[in-house]
């Protein structure tokens, strides 16, 4: 069963012929190049650095950064149906591929414009890696509790701190860092730099042993007296909590879409497997026990699909969708691990040996859960925007 | 209705190709009592001539030129044109090699005809034209279809047409001159060959029984047990992409998409998984075999003989039982000893 | 060097086969046609030659229905190729290689070319007549199965080899020249994003149905009559055995009896 089986993706009703094109090449390489190797990624931890690279020269890296700066420039809508497609492939890889995207979005919005050419450019223009880094030991959704302390000295700043759960770290050339300038002040206090790995005092922890996602590189980054020149600052001291915010907006609803295309990778297993393995006489797909499960599952990803890709077009239309993009985010990561976990079920006995592909899958969408702002945070952020629309 | 028909063989080494004598027999099915004349073309062809005149055709007809050497598809379209205008054939059948998919398409533009290649089975004839059958989509379908009007041109597939059994008495052989051949269609030359890594029997895609060996052979050296099994059925040996690729065997041997594409009448792969990319190379076998140690290895779905077990033991037993069934000896063992 | 490579809309590998209605070709409902196969690599050689040969011009033609044909050469011109020509083909109407070789000798005849290049087969019908087909049209030297294929400019000629069941041939030879392709120096590109993106707004050349119609015959001389699929492979039947000696007599006896392709 290592061959993925031919996807039976929804009918796509509302793309372009352009769209339907990048979607096209953003399928194959996840199931040419990605998926072959994804297995063994998985068992073995194996960070498989000449992928990345190759998805870098086909530009699949950078997929946010505008087109001026060489980047892909796709609407959040595209860029979506991109990682759907790469997440079929494999999730794991998908998170080292699009942590660029999280990394450099605090310059997009952040930045000014000899900052944005200076930082960007060079991604475009060579194979690189960013790491975004937020989360700290002490707590990851509480944003406004801060502990990496910059603190000013003449014209540059003196960063102490650590941050966990940090994507692609050990493997970074640069890092995107938010950091307080008093953690008395809370959110006001949150400020945002760039800083490129070979400043003097980074140090890189080793790669963390997970769960899922095994393809990525996840670790922690110490930053010892690290100085920053004020030149590398995102705004002004105090913007880095809506910097933060405004990122994870961009980059909430991929989740969702990430989510998705795990999930259908699981569902086509699914499928597959139970119009071939029989039971009582026929194949398991005729019985009605599991007709019950493939009919949710394939209801759940449309569903999801549909939140997703609407939270996405209501942001390139330049709306705050900010409820949307939640919603989007936190059920399709639920419905993920709903449709593994049914896959498991339907390949029975061997869905629970690592022989086969679904078990994997279930483990990689626990992370969509979690990360990128867990999903109770989703779930308190909804009810926020849901009751601000009561209040009069 | 009869009709005359022209079968164009090839030589190799000076002898008649075993696909020279499947056309011959394929004309001789088309003619229903015309005429079948056999075409041999190149230099030095009294042997083949020779041997074509005993593989059931009417005369034998000898096209000598030192153009025709080099097997070039344009030349020897003209001339086998030429042959056709000159005896009234109305059907042109070409040898199931690669070369005569390439004749298939110089002749049909030459001759103005319909033209098709890969011709596994006749399957119908009437005074419109032929109904032929032919694999499609790397041998998961097979498509019918019929050439119809005053000439039709087909090439056949290795292996689909029994030869006729070898005749009492030859047909008459006569030479016929070579047509004027443009200066265009003659430029360049053949500079070298080099003559593919044997496989110790016949040529893949034009074998009866193909063995094919996978990554479960464990090392390149274990082949050997592969060869003594193909020696026994008198096969040609096969190898997976993942042998290929590895180098244990070169790039000549690999059978599948990116491989050659084989038709037997028996495939035996041996330690293969089943790939799709392999899969298609060999779909089209008549009877498949398969032997490997994973109950669940791909290949089972699609052979019509499975054996799970280790191939180290039963390639070795398959080899010594099929010797005693054919009256083969022993390697190293004199029959009567 | 002016190289036109030839493409054909095929339906996408992992396509589920079925027979049309009446029963006589494949069922294309619903089937994604796409560049595929030994194309793929006529078009990764292409642009192999154009890149080693300065000021190299690669030209991509396809021959189908327009929207079917128009994707695959968009995914062409992303690949790199310069330009297109779309030859729409006459609806309904069968072609046979012949007359296919005369619909694309229109394109072929619209500007010198020093190299035709097409994949040695189709990924669909798999007949491997159209490259000699095409030769034999334009009166040009044709060459099929070729590989390794390289212009030396030192002596203005083609250098490659041929694959034939005894070995492989190495021949020299001068353009203009048609060469079937079955394998490029390299495994095919993929196409950049940005170049698809950039793609999809490039022009098309298109010759129409009624000069590609005049260009055949007055009739088909060839019709699909019926499209088989295998009867599904149920799977082997399996030798249970004790020792390997009682498996292989009982295949042994399976295939000399029943199945009857022992020699």
């Amino acid at each position: 069963m290592a061959a993925l089986p031919a996807g039976f993706g929804m009918p796509e009703f509302d793309l372009t012929e352009d769209q339907r094109a990048l979607q096209e090449m953003a399928r194959k390489f996840a199931r040419s190049v990605m998926a072959p190797r994804a297995a063994e990624c998985d068992r073995k931890g194996l960070f498989p650095e000449d992928i990345y690279r190759k998805g870098w020269e086909l530009g699949l890296m950078n997929l946010n950064v505008p087109s001026e700066y060489g980047g892909s420039g796709l609407s959040l809508f595209d860029q979506c149906m991109i990682v759907e497609e790469l997440a079929y492939g494999c999730g794991g890889m998908t998170t080292s591929i699009i942590a660029n995207c999280l990394a450099l979005e605090p310059i997009l919005l952040g930045g000014t414009e000899d900052q944005r050419r200076s930082v960007l450019t060079p991604f475009c223009r060579e194979y690189q890696m960013a790491s975004f880094c937020l989360t700290e030991p002490g707590g990851g959704s509480d944003a406004g509790g801060l502990q990496t302390l910059a603190r000013k000295d003449g014209d540059s700043y003196v960063v102490s701190g650590e941050k966990c759960f940090i994507t692609n770290a050990p493997h970074a050339k640069l890092f995107t860092v938010f950091t307080t300038v008093d953690p008395a002040l809370r959110h006001k206090g949150i400020t945002a730099f760039y800083v490129p790995r070979d400043t003097e005092g980074i140090v890189p922890g080793k790669d963390e042993e997970k769960m899922g996602h095994r393809a990525s590189s996840t670790s922690t980054v110490r930053f010892e007296n690290v100085r920053i020149p004020v030149s590398q600052r995102l705004g002004a001291e105090g913007d880095g909590f809506s910097v933060a915010m405004r990122t994870l907006d961009m980059t909430r609803t991929p989740i969702g879409a990430l989510a998705t295309g795990i999930g259908q990778a699981a569902l086509d297993h699914a499928a597959a497997y139970s119009l071939q393995r029989r039971s009582f006489g026929k194949p398991i797909g005729e019985h009605q026990a599991i007709q019950m499960k493939l009919a949710r599952m394939a209801t759940l990803l449309h569903a999801s699909r549909l939140l997703t890709r609407h939270a996405a077009r209501l942001i390139d239309g330049g709306q705050n969708a900010t409820l949307e993009s939640s919603m989007a985010k936190s059920f399709a990561s639920d419905a993920a691990m709903e449709v593994t976990d049914e896959a498991i079920q339907i390949f029975g006995g061997y869905g629970y040996m690592k022989e086969y592909p679904v078990e994997k899958l279930h483990r990689d969408a626990k992370l969509t859960q979690i990360y990128e702002g867990s999903n109770e945070i989703q779930r308190i952020v909804i009810a926020r925007e849901l009751l601000k629309k009561y209040q009069h | 209705m009869s009709r005359g028909v022209l079968a164009v063989a090839e030589s190799v080494d000076g002898h008649l190709a075993a696909s020279g004598r499947e056309a011959a027999a394929a004309a001789r099915s088309l003619s229903e009592g015309g005429t079948v004349t056999g075409l041999v073309l190149g230099t030095a062809l009294a042997g083949p001539a020779g041997e074509l005149s005993r593989a059931g055709v009417d005369r034998v007809l000898t096209m000598e030129a030192p153009a025709l050497e080099g097997r070039r598809a344009l030349p020897w379209a003209a001339g086998i044109a030429a042959a056709a205008a000159a005896t009234s054939a109305s059907v042109v059948v070409l040898p199931g090699t690669a070369f005569g998919r390439e004749l298939a398409g110089a002749v049909g533009s030459l001759w103005d005809a319909p033209a098709t290649a890969g011709v596994t089975e006749i399957v119908g004839s009437d005074a419109e034209g032929i109904e032929v059958a032919r694999p499609a989509f790397g041998g998961r379908a097979t498509q019918r279809l019929k050439l119809t009007g005053p000439r039709i041109v087909l090439a056949l597939r290795a292996n689909s047409v029994p030869p006729a059994p070898p005749a009492a008495v030859p047909a008459p052989i006569e030479p016929i001159p070579a047509p004027e051949l443009a200066a265009g269609i003659l430029a360049g030359e053949p500079v070298g060959f080099a003559a593919a890594a044997s496989t110790g029997g016949p040529e893949l895609t034009q074998a009866a029984i193909v063995v094919s060996g996978g990554r479960g052979l464990k090392a390149p050296e274990n082949f050997a047990l592969l060869e003594e099994l193909a020696r026994s059925l008198g096969a040609a040996v096969g190898a997976s992409r993942a042998v290929t690729d590895a180098g244990w065997k070169p790039s000549s041997y690999q059978v599948g998409q990116t491989g050659k594409s084989v038709a037997p009448q028996l495939y035996v792969a041996v330690g293969i998984s089943g790939a799709i990319q392999h899969l298609v190379g060999m779909m089209s076998s008549r009877v498949i075999v398969a032997i490997n140690s994973d109950p669940n290895a791909p290949i089972f779905r699609v052979a019509d003989f499975g054996i799970v077990g280790d191939l180290f033991q039963i390639v070795p037993a398959l080899t010594a039982e099929i010797r005693r069934v054919r009256g083969l000896a022993e390697p190293g063992r004199s029959p009567g000893a | 060097m002016e190289i036109l490579v030839l493409v054909k809309p095929v339906p996408e590998s992992e396509s589920r086969l079925r027979p049309s209605p009446d029963g006589r070709q494949l069922d294309t409902e619903g089937v994604k046609f796409v560049l595929a196969g030994y194309d793929e690599s006529a078009v990764e050689q292409a642009l192999l030659l154009k890149e080693s040969v300065p000021g190299s011009k690669v030209r991509a033609v396809a021959l189908g229905p327009a929207a079917r044909a128009e994707e695959v050469l968009r995914a062409t011109l992303a690949l790199g190729c310069d330009a297109a020509t779309l030859l729409e083909a006459p609806p309904g109407r069968e072609l046979d290689g012949a007359e296919t070789a005369r619909a694309l000798a229109l394109a072929a005849a619209k500007g010198p070319a020093d190299l035709i290049l097409l994949g040695k087969q189709s990924g669909d019908q798999e007949t491997g007549i159209l490259p000699t087909a095409l030769a034999a049209r334009i009166g040009r030297p044709g060459f099929s199965n070729v590989l390794d294929l390289r212009w030396d400019p030192g002596s203005n000629r083609f250098r490659f080899a041929r694959a034939t069941e005894a070995g492989e041939e190495r021949w020299e030879v001068p353009a203009p020249l048609v060469v079937g392709l079955q394998q490029a120096w390299n495994d095919p590109r993929t196409a950049k994003l940005q170049n698809i993106l950039r793609s999809r707004k490039l022009p098309i050349d298109r010759i129409p149905a009624a000069e590609v119609a005049a260009a055949l015959g007055p009739a088909p001389r060839e019709s699909a009559t019926k499209f088989l699929l295998p009867p599904p492979r149920t799977g082997a039947k399996m030798i249970e055995y004790g020792r390997p000696e009682e498996a292989a007599e009982q295949l042994v006896r399976i295939l000399r009896d029943t199945a009857r392709v022992l020699p």
